[in-house]
């Protein structure tokens, strides 16, 4: 009622038509001084509260702030968001050798797939692609695809496909597809992550440079406090050194695998593993004879095993990689080959023995710059019913003890590119080459994790 | 037969009493972890403060640890992208894969600086999320603080009363210890600096400390002698007091730049373990502000 009487009054005070009188005048100022007054105390009451108010919302914004920010509503579909992690290396090779490179052997051994020599000259080297992702709450996936020249025709490959449990029980995991073979060190990693441009001899021999498998791999973490790692893998066992086709389990490997630290400097781990098939009909088809003529090769069947140790030492200044570190990386293989050798109408009795490894060092002296120095050897002893089969098969020439040194350094100029020079002397076979490879490598894309 | 249930009991009874392990990825979350799981937890720091966590190798003994662990204390943001998936998927542990409640990256409750606007390898060493070096604000340690209390009370709910009480000694002791470097440092406010790395940016805007150059002109690109020199010519413009670094990174840029200037070097202590005096999370700060000073004139 208050602020109708105000302007009631105020409308008759300022009406000049009508007569106002003293005692009403008084009465009308006390009145609006009472009015102020009270209107004073209600503004103040007001202030009060707003700056109440004022606190408890700076009170909520610091605990507004204190709240993990919730994501940003953006108009972004699912279509490309969960896209996985895409990485591509790409490769270049410039290559020199004293030998012609096709005359290359490794003596004892049967060079398969790609454990030939680069290409002379210019040339691409593999260019690898790599998905990954969580597939779901219970798998992950990766997947890498190269793509490589061969024969100036470009030839896809699978290098690895597979599944993997994401916490399947505690310390367990399982993986399924295809996968490098969980036999020694390098067999695991992929050719770009290798400290060197070429595979070791004895990969090479025994491999055509890595193993993989398609089938199944189990593998446990026990729960001690030094780590102990066993496990086991089943594949279909055509790979080389393994062959045709089983229908049920074609080879089959289990490792252990422990390692540590060494104060906060040093660390190491060491594994073994044992790998078996009984190939059927593993084909020799880079045996010297080998011209359009004498297309069928010489094949074995039988039983192989293969028996892998490794050993890796790291060391870097307090331990941060960063800025300088050692590392050494020893293995050794030995395959064992029971069977028979056939080859056109002939076959001989065959029991032989591949053997050899590698030692490398490499040294970070600062982030940029690395290099290296490796010594790989192989040797091996054959007996066989008909020495004339094992000429067929490529596995004569096990009088010599093929051997290679290489130096390398690389140049760094990001986590993500590489250039490196490398110089091999090799003594594969009986004509010594002196080898310069030079190589860049890069990597496009997503930042990935590399293994110890 | 009683002897293997007597063996059974033991172990269950030890599975109880068993503390909860926990795996810090830095010797900052260690410490912390410590200062809020109080003699129910028991700490393991992956790096020391002599490491440079973007660069760790996955070793066989962190795949070991990473398996028995309940709870990882790390960064996040993509600072240890290069080796923790790894120590994930290969631990084969659950409890501490993304998303679980083992699994916990204290940059997920602190709001990033430096969130890059453009990605492109070129610009050098780039977090997609925002720059993770949070730990060089106790004002960000204190937000940790919180969030790890909590995470402590979900995964161990029986001891709850516990964390609540040593979190709320702690935020007491450290809200104060935070007044009392504010005022210590109110002398450090515009101070310039050059930095090695973009790594300080929230020890800067705590204590208003004013960034001249970095050394770095990509981040994680060693400088070239270009750089340095442009870096020089800024100097010359707009001296600086000090250059920052940690005490993992390469101190060649600035012992050349302290040789063609009179600016100091100091290497602060980054994070727990970064000089011999930082012991704790308490003492970080005190050596740091300490450190600052000392080179005032």
């Amino acid at each position: 009622m208050k602020p109708l009487k105000l302007v009631l009054l105020i409308t008759a005070a300022l009406t000049p038509m009508s007569p106002v009188f003293a005692d009403d005048l008084n009465d009308l100022k006390a009145e609006i001084a009472q009015m102020r007054a009270d209107y004073e105390q209600r503004i103040q009451q007001l202030e009060q509260r707003l700056a109440a108010n004022d606190l408890s919302t700076t009170k909520l914004n610091d605990e507004i702030k204190d709240v993990p920010p919730a994501p940003i509503a953006n108009n972004l579909t699912s279509k490309n968001s969960f896209n996985p992690a895409i990485s591509m290396v790409l490769n270049g090779n410039f290559n020199q050798y004293q030998n012609n490179p096709e005359d290359y052997a490794l003596d004892g051994f049967s060079v398969q797939g790609e454990g030939d020599l680069g290409k002379q000259g210019f040339s691409l080297g593999e260019s690898e692609l790599t998905l990954s992702a969580n597939i779901d709450q219970a798998l992950y996936g990766q997947t890498t695809i190269a793509l490589h020249e061969h024969e100036g025709e470009t030839e896809i490959e699978i290098e690895e496909a597979f599944i993997e449990s994401l916490g399947l029980a505690n310390g367990l995991t399982a993986r399924a597809g295809r996968f490098f073979s969980p036999i020694g060190y390098l067999n695991q990693r992929h050719i770009h992550a290798w400290n060197f441009a070429d595979a070791p001899l004895i990969y090479r021999g025994l491999f055509g440079n890595q193993l993989s498998t398609d089938g199944l791999k189990l593998s446990y973490v026990l729960p001690t406090d030094q780590l102990f790692e066993v496990g086991a893998s089943v594949g279909a066992g055509d790979s080389y050194p393994g062959g045709g086709e089983h229908s049920g389990i074609g080879d089959w490997l289990i490792y252990a695998k422990t390692g540590g630290d060494i104060g906060i400097e040093s660390s190491w781990q060491a594994s073994i593993s044992h790998w078996q098939s009984s190939p059927e009909d593993r084909a020799y088809s880079g045996g010297h004879s080998h011209d359009a003529a004498s297309a069928s090769s010489a094949v074995f069947n039988g039983d192989t095993n293969i028996t892998n140790l490794s050993l890796v030492y790291k060391w870097a200044k307090n331990g941060n990689f960063r800025q300088q570190n050692f590392s050494l990386i020893g293995e050794y293989f030995l395959l064992n080959d029971d069977g028979v050798i056939t080859h056109s109408d002939e076959f001989a009795r065959y029991d032989g023995k591949q053997y050899g490894g590698y030692v490398e060092g490499v040294y970070q002296f600062n982030p940029q710059w690395r290099s290296g120095v490796r010594y790989d050897w192989v040797a091996s002893n054959h007996k066989a019913s008909d020495n004339e089969l094992l000429a067929d098969a490529g596995l004569d020439g096990n009088y010599s003890n093929p051997q290679r040194s290489s130096v390398m350094v690389e140049y760094l100029p990001s986590e993500f590119s590489r250039i490196r020079a490398q110089v091999n002397y090799d003594q594969s076979y009986s004509d010594d080459d002196l080898q310069l490879l030079l190589q860049y490598t890069v990597s496009l894309g997503a930042h990935g994790a590399h293994s110890y | 037969m009683k002897k293997l249930i007597a063996l059974l009991a033991f172990l269950f009874a030890q599975t109880a009493l068993a503390d909860i392990n926990i795996f810090s990825c830095e010797p900052e979350w260690a410490s912390l972890s410590q200062e809020l799981g109080g003699d129910k937890v028991s700490v393991f720091s992956a790096t020391t403060g002599l490491q440079d966590p973007h660069f760790i190798q996955a070793r066989p003994s962190l795949i070991a640890k990473a398996r028995n662990s309940d709870l990882l204390v790390c960064t996040g943001a993509e600072l240890e992208i290069g080796w923790l998936p790894l120590l994930q998927r290969k631990s084969g542990n659950s409890a501490i894969y993304d998303g679980a409640l083992g699994h916990f990256m204290a940059a997920d409750y602190v709001s990033l600086a430096n969130i890059p606007t453009s990605l492109d390898r070129s610009h050098g060493d780039v977090h997609v999320a925002g720059n993770p070096h949070i730990q060089t604000s106790p004002l960000n340690i204190k937000i940790v603080a919180k969030a790890l209390n909590q995470r402590l009370q979900q995964i161990d709910p029986t001891n709850a009363e516990y964390y609540q009480q040593r979190w709320q000694q702690f935020d007491t002791r450290w809200q104060a210890a935070i007044e009392n470097w504010q005022q210590q440092a109110t002398s450090l406010k515009g101070m310039p600096i050059v930095v090695q790395h973009d790594s300080w940016v929230y020890l800067t805007d705590w204590l208003q400390l004013k960034t001249v150059a970095v050394l770095e002109a990509k981040p994680g690109v060693p400088p070239t002698i270009g750089d340095l020199n442009k870096v020089l010519n800024t100097l010359q413009q707009t001296p600086a007091m000090a250059v920052i670094s940690a005490g993992y990174q390469s101190t060649k840029a600035s012992d050349w730049l302290v040789s063609k200037t009179d600016i100091h070097r100091l290497v602060l202590p980054f994070t727990v373990g970064g000089t011999k005096q930082s012991k704790d999370l308490f003492s970080l700060f005190d050596h740091t502000i300490q450190m600052l000073k000392s080179v005032q004139p």
